[in-house]
């Protein structure tokens, strides 16, 4: 059972993860731009006709562009599975958070979209880390709640959205 | 209603619209995820490592149930409406064989500076009516409005 390396987590106790309440990263920026093929192959994957992913003419004309579906905003800071340099994907700071925990599921997400996401677009994220909850048992195992807030910036500076995003970071039940 | 037309003044706050269910979630679907957004976390396409884990078999990720949840309001609204808004809390794993149904209710209706907005709140349910994710939604629908 090896994750691979992207999702490799930082291991250590709560002390460890309280001492990175406040941290706010530098800003990272997007390996690709925002592209028609991704887009068209997630709203591929949701079945979504909305003609802003599909249809040329219609996005131009509405939006000054094929859109983004405002559901992909993580991925596009998500680095690719390899690349050529051999440098190690640098995961999200949710899981750089030294916790215990060997596995995570998400538990609530907020996201606001301030300003439409188009083809071409390069992101860049700052993200923070809000909160690490005290250790709580699940029905999934033992762990803490990790909140982080992200802001994604255009290659114009203008902030385009904020992602608040709360995951369980936990041990299963039957490892514990 | 239909993507050329869009009347503010027969939008009614509080209301139901009908369910919308989702093709069945195949294999495929759960992995074409990553496929475009690029998240290979084990959990979304190796059942053995989802096992380990203590689930069942692979799951879809929060962006697979937050585009789903913005294109029943958006299938509703018309293509010139944009989420400007979502929250969506992760209850219980969508797993590949499921089949999930969208239930959308309109919660109100609101002017904020120049813009027409609309709230939505829509629960995803699996194939046992159990609810996985509950979800609330603004959507900007003021380029449909001022068409």
């Amino acid at each position: 059972m090896n994750p691979p390396l992207s999702y490799e987590f930082v291991f250590g106790t709560y002390e460890d993860a309280l001492k990175m309440v406040g941290y706010r990263s530098e800003p990272r920026v997007a390996a690709t731009v925002v592209s028609g093929a991704r887009i068209q192959m997630f709203a591929a994957t949701v079945r979504d006709p909305n003609p802003g992913y599909w249809d040329r003419n219609f996005a131009e004309r509405t939006w000054g562009g094929l859109i983004a579906p405002p559901a992909m905003l993580m991925g596009w800071l998500i680095p690719p599975p390899w690349e050529p340099t051999g440098r190690p994907p640098v995961p999200s700071i949710a899981v750089r958070i030294p916790l215990p925990g060997t596995s995570f599921v998400n538990a609530s997400n907020e996201a606001e979209f301030l300003d439409p996401i188009r083809e071409g677009d390069r992101l860049t994220v700052v993200e923070e880390v809000v909160s690490v909850s005290p250790e709580k048992t699940t029905r999934l195992g033992t762990g803490h709640f990790v909140e982080t807030l992200e802001t994604y910036r255009r290659d114009d500076g203008i902030p385009v959205a904020t992602n608040r995003n709360t995951l369980f970071r936990f041990t299963p039940a039957e490892q514990a | 209603m239909t993507a050329t037309e869009f009347d503010w003044a027969a939008v009614v706050a509080p209301s139901e619209l009908p369910d919308v269910t989702d093709d069945p979630m195949s294999y495929e679907r759960v992995v074409m995820n990553p496929g475009a957004t690029w998240d290979y976390f084990a959990g979304h396409y190796d059942p053995e490592y989802a096992r380990a884990v203590g689930q069942p078999t692979i799951f879809v990720n929060t962006m697979h149930v937050a585009g789903f949840v913005d294109r029943v309001v958006t299938e509703w609204a018309g293509p010139f409406s944009r989420v400007v808004r979502r929250k969506v809390s992760l209850m219980a794993s969508i797993y590949a064989g499921d089949t999930i149904t969208g239930r959308r209710r309109i919660t109100g209706k609101r002017r904020a500076g120049d813009r027409w907005l609309i709230d939505m709140h829509v629960d995803v349910v699996n194939q046992r009516g159990e609810l996985c994710c509950p979800a609330d939604v603004t959507l900007d629908v003021s380029k449909a409005v001022e068409r």
